[in-house]
C-alpha cells in the first residue's frame, strides 16, 4: 500500500455486490447522455447537409430562427436537465445508502486517525473509482446505441433518413457522456462524503448507535401486522432516504407525463392522416373542372394505389335554425367514400357523430364549425330548397394549419348528396396515393394525360411519415429509458435497504420470523416508497403536463383541450407495481438463500 | 424426561482439502429443566453446535430431537414456527431491533405469531428483568446489561421450553454478567425451562448443572460440576 487511498480499490473488490447497482446507475446515465447527444449530432449533420444541398447557407440561418425549432430545442434542453437530475438522484441515493451502511467503517477510520478531509476525499475518490469502469462502458454502449438507432432510421424508417451515416462517432456525444458521468458522480458524492466525515468516533467504538436518528416505531398490531408495520417504518424513518426515493420515483413519473405531452404535440404538428395524397390534380381556376372520367382513367394506371376526389362549392347561402331565417354562407365540400372512412379512422369526428347516415344519396351532412358554435348534431340546415340535417361534427378544421375555422362553416356531404344539391359532377381536386414502388416515370405518365386546365402537384416529398416515425421512435425510446431508470432505481434502493439490515433480518429470522413475513416486510417498505413517489409524481406531473399542454399545444391549436391522461397514469401505476415486485423478489431470494447463522454473524 | 436428544451429529464446512470438521459425531441428551454450559477454546464447534440445536443450521449428518420432534425433518416454514414457539435465542451481540422499544422488542416473537401478548406475563417479565422504567426506551438508549436483559425477555416471552444462549455475557462486565446469569437461572427455574449456554467464563460454568466441552469438534461430558 502506497497511501491510505490504496484502500479504495481493495474495498471496492470486497463490496462488489453493493457497488454493482451504483455502477449500473453511472453506466446508465453516461449511456443515455452519449446516445442522446450522439443522435442529436447525427441528426443535425444530416439536416444541415440536406439544407445546404437544397437551399444554400441561407436556410441554416432560417432554421435557427424558426420558432418551432426553438420550442423543440427548449423542450429538449428541459428534458435533458430532468434526466440529469434523475441521474444525480439515482446515484446519490445509492451512494447515500452505501455510506450509511458503513458508518462503523468510517468511525473506525476516524478512530485510527483519518481526518475529516481525508474521509471526504476517500468517499469522492471511491465514487470516481467507479467511473473508471462505468464511464467507458456507458460511452461504448451509447455509441453502439447510436449506431443501432441510425440503422433503424436508415433501413426501417427510410425517407429523408436513408442517407444517415451508419457508423458515425460523435465527439460531442462522447464528451458530454464523460462530463455528465464525472459531474453527476461528484455532485452525488458530496453529500454522502460530508455525512461520512461527520461520523463520530464514539459511534464506531460503542457500536450500538448504528443509526443515529432512529425514531420509535408506531407498531400497532391491532391495525397492522407486525411485519407490515416494521416495513413501513423502515421506509418512513430514514427521512433522507425517503426523500431521495420519493424524488426519483416522482421524477420518473413527471418525465413520463411530460413526454406524453410531447407525443401529443408531434401528433398535432405532424398529423398523420390516412387520406394524405401523394399527388394532387386541381383545376387551375379553382372551379370544378376535373371530370369523373379522369379519375377512372388514373385509377387504372401504373403505380396508383388509390384515387379519390373532392368537389367544392364555396359561399353557398344557407339558413340554420338558430339564426331563424337570417341568411348565412357555408362552404360545401364533397367527400368520396374513402375520404369519409378516413375521418373515422383518424378519429376526427366528435363524440355523438353518426357518419353512417352520410354515405350515399342522403339528407345528412357533416359540419365543421367553431367549438360551441352555432351548429350541433341534429340541427337543420337549409340549402336552397333542401333541408339537410347535421349527422356529426369534426373535432377541428383539417383545412387550416391551426385547426381553427375563422368563424366559417363548412359542410361535408357525400359525393352523391353533393351532386344532387349542386348538379355539379366534376371534381375540383383529385387526390392520388401512389404505391410504395411507384417510380418517377409512373408519376410523369399521370402528369402527361392532363390538359392545361389542370394543376399537377407532386407531394411525395412533403410526406412527414418518416419524420413522424423518427420522432415517435425517439420519444418512445426515451420513455422506455425513463421507465427503465425508474425500475432500476427502485430495485437498487430496495436491495440497498435490505443489505443494510441483513444482520437485523437474520436476528428476526432467528427469533421466528418466517420467509413470508420477511417478504411482506420488504414489500411493505417498497410499496411505501412507491406510494409516496406516485402521489407526489402524479400531482406535480399532472400540473406540468397541463402547463406544457397549454403552452405547447393549446396556444397553437385552440381546439385541443387538456384532459387527465388516464392511459399514461394507468401505465405508470402498472409499471411501478411491476418494478416493486421485481425489486422485492431479488433481495428476498438472496436472504432466503443465506442461512440464518450467516446473516447474524455478518458484520 | 429428556427435552433434547442429539444423535451423532457431524458438521463439515467446505470440501476437499479445505474441509473443516467442526463437529465429529456428537451425541448427548438433556433432561427438562437442566442448565447446561458449553465450554471450549475459541474456534468453531461451540456456536456450530448451538446453531444446530436451535435448528438454524442443518448438520452434515445426524439428528436433533426437541420434545421428541426431529427438527431437521420439518419443512422450512414449519421449522420457523416451531422455533418461534419452542426455542428462545440470546445472542452475544443482543441483536435487538433498533427501532422497537424495550416492550416491543420483548413481545416481537408473539406478534410474529399474530397473537395478543399476555399483558400479565409481560408485566411480570419486565419486573423480573428490572426494565419497568425503561419499557418505552429504544435499545440505543440502554446500557449493554440492560440490552441483554431485553434480549432475555424476548427469549422468555413465548415461554419456550428451550433457551439457547451464545455467550450472553460476552459483552458485559463481571457485575452485569453475574446479574444476567442469576436472572436466567431464576427465570428458568420459575418457568421450568432448559438452558444451554456457551460461555468462556469458568465462574459461570461452575454454576451450571452440567458442563460440556467441545474441543476440535469432539464433545466431552464433564457431568455435574460440583460432583
Amino acid at each position: 500500500m502506497k497511501s491510505y487511498l490504496s484502500l479504495i480499490p481493495l474495498s471496492a473488490k470486497v463490496h462488489r455486490r453493493q457497488n454493482r447497482m451504483t455502477n449500473l446507475c453511472i453506466i446508465f446515465a453516461v449511456f443515455l447522455v452519449t446516445a442522446v447527444f450522439g443522435m442529436a449530432e447525427m441528426g443535425i449533420k444530416l439536416e444541415m447537409g440536406r439544407l445546404l444541398e437544397k437551399h444554400g447557407s441561407q436556410a441554416l440561418v432560417n432554421l435557427s430562427s424558426n420558432q418551432a425549432v426553438q420550442t423543440m430545442i427548449l423542450a429538449a434542453v428541459v428534458l435533458f436537465v430532468l434526466i440529469l437530475i434523475a441521474g444525480v438522484l439515482m446515484i446519490s441515493s445509492s451512494l447515500n445508502s452505501n455510506v450509511a451502511q458503513r458508518t462503523k467503517f468510517f468511525g473506525m477510520m476516524r478512530c485510527i486517525g483519518m481526518s475529516k478531509e481525508q474521509i471526504i476525499r476517500f468517499v469522492r475518490l471511491e465514487a470516481l473509482n467507479w467511473c473508471k469502469t462505468a464511464i467507458p462502458i456507458g460511452v461504448l454502449l451509447g455509441i453502439v446505441m447510436t449506431w443501432a438507432l441510425c440503422a433503424v432510421l436508415r433501413f426501417f424508417v427510410g425517407g429523408e433518413f436513408s442517407e444517415m451515416t451508419l457508423f458515425g462517432v460523435s465527439p460531442i456525444g462522447i464528451a458530454s457522456g464523460v462530463i455528465v458521468g464525472v459531474v453527476t458522480v461528484l455532485i452525488a458524492a458530496s453529500a454522502p462524503a460530508k455525512r461520512a466525515a461527520k461520523v463520530s468516533t464514539i459511534t464506531a467504538v460503542s457500536g450500538g448507535m448504528e443509526n443515529e436518528n432512529i425514531t420509535k416505531c408506531a407498531v400497532n398490531p391491532r391495525f397492522y401486522k407486525i411485519e407490515t408495520a416494521l416495513g413501513v417504518h423502515h421506509a418512513v424513518s430514514a427521512k433522507k432516504n425517503l426523500f431521495l426515493m420519493t424524488g426519483s420515483f416522482a421524477l420518473s413519473i413527471i418525465l413520463f407525463l411530460s413526454f406524453s405531452v410531447l407525443i401529443e404535440l408531434i401528433g398535432h404538428v405532424m398529423p398523420q392522416f390516412s387520406n394524405t395524397p401523394d399527388l394532387t390534380i386541381s383545376s387551375a381556376d379553382h372551379s370544378n373542372a376535373a371530370d369523373t372520367a379522369l379519375l377512372d382513367k388514373i385509377s387504372g394506371m401504373e403505380g396508383v394505389k388509390r384515387v379519390y376526389g373532392r368537389r367544392s362549392f364555396f359561399s353557398v347561402p344557407v339558413e340554420t335554425d338558430s339564426d331563424a331565417g337570417q341568411a348565412e354562407v357555408a362552404d360545401l365540400i364533397s367527400y368520396d367514400t374513402f375520404d369519409l372512412e378516413c375521418l373515422v379512422k383518424d378519429k376526427l369526428l366528435q363524440k355523438g357523430s353518426d357518419i353512417s347516415k352520410v354515405y350515399g344519396d342522403s339528407r345528412w351532412v357533416l359540419a365543421i364549425c367553431d367549438a360551441g358554435g352555432r351548429l350541433k348534431t341534429g340541427d337543420i340546415v337549409r340549402v336552397g330548397s333542401e333541408e339537410l340535417e347535421i349527422a356529426g361534427l369534426l373535432k377541428y378544421n383539417p383545412f387550416s394549419d391551426d385547426g381553427s375555422t375563422n368563424g366559417e362553416v363548412t359542410l361535408i356531404a357525400s359525393g352523391e348528396t353533393f351532386v344532387r344539391l349542386t348538379e355539379e359532377n366534376d371534381y375540383s381536386l383529385i387526390m392520388i396515393q401512389t404505391t410504395a414502388d411507384a417510380t418517377d416515370e409512373d408519376v410523369a405518365a399521370i402528369c402527361s394525360i392532363l390538359d392545361e386546365n389542370c394543376v399537377f402537384q407532386d407531394k411525395r416529398e412533403q410526406r412527414t411519415t418518416s419524420l413522424y416515425l423518427a420522432f415517435m421512435l425517439f420519444v418512445y425510446g426515451f420513455l422506455a429509458m425513463i421507465t427503465l431508470v425508474a425500475v432500476l432505481n427502485i430495485m437498487n434502493s430496495i436491495s440497498m435497504s435490505v443489505s443494510a439490515r441483513t444482520k437485523q433480518y437474520g436476528a428476526m429470522r432467528a427469533v421466528g420470523m418466517d420467509e413470508r413475513q420477511l417478504t411482506r416486510m420488504i414489500a411493505a417498505e417498497a410499496f411505501t416508497y412507491a406510494l409516496s413517489g406516485c402521489v407526489v409524481g402524479c400531482i406535480i406531473g399532472l400540473l406540468i403536463s397541463r402547463l406544457l399542454y397549454d403552452n405547447l399545444i393549446t396556444t397553437h391549436y385552440s381546439y385541443a383541450v387538456w384532459r387527465i391522461p388516464t392511459g399514461s397514469l394507468t401505465i405508470i401505476i402498472l409499471f411501478v407495481v411491476i418494478a416493486v415486485i421485481a425489486a422485492v423478489y431479488a433481495p428476498t431470494k438472496r436472504i432466503r438463500n443465506t442461512s440464518v447463522t450467516d446473516t447474524i454473524n455478518e458484520l | 424426561m429428556d427435552l433434547l436428544e442429539v444423535k451423532s451429529i457431524s458438521k463439515t464446512y467446505g470440501s476437499g482439502e479445505t474441509a473443516v470438521q467442526a463437529l465429529k459425531n456428537v451425541s448427548f441428551t438433556v433432561p427438562k429443566g437442566e442448565f447446561v454450559a458449553i465450554v471450549g477454546e475459541s474456534g468453531p464447534g461451540k456456536s456450530t453446535l448451538l446453531n444446530m440445536l436451535g435448528a438454524l443450521d442443518p448438520p452434515t449428518s445426524g439428528q436433533v430431537f426437541i420434545d421428541g420432534k426431529d427438527t431437521f425433518s420439518m419443512k422450512e416454514r414449519e421449522l420457523t414456527i416451531f422455533r418461534r414457539r419452542n426455542i428462545g435465542f440470546i445472542f452475544q451481540a443482543f441483536n435487538l431491533i433498533p427501532e422497537l422499544t424495550v416492550e416491543q422488542n420483548i413481545v416481537f416473537p408473539v406478534l410474529l405469531d399474530y397473537k395478543k401478548p399476555d399483558k400479565k406475563y409481560l408485566e411480570e417479565l419486565l419486573a423480573v428483568l428490572n426494565l419497568k422504567e425503561r419499557r418505552h426506551h429504544l435499545p440505543s438508549q440502554l446500557s449493554g446489561g440492560q440490552q441483554q436483559r431485553v434480549a432475555i425477555g424476548r427469549a422468555l416471552m413465548t415461554r419456550p421450553s428451550l433457551i439457547l444462549a451464545d455467550e450472553p455475557t460476552g459483552n458485559l462486565d463481571s457485575q452485569n454478567s453475574s446479574e444476567v446469569i442469576a436472572l436466567l437461572k431464576k427465570t428458568a427455574k420459575k418457568y421450568e425451562q432448559t438452558i444451554i449456554m456457551i460461555t468462556h467464563s469458568r465462574s459461570i460454568a461452575q454454576t451450571a448443572d452440567r458442563v460440556l466441552q467441545v474441543t476440535d469438534g469432539v464433545l466431552t461430558d464433564f457431568g455435574r460440576c460440583c460432583e
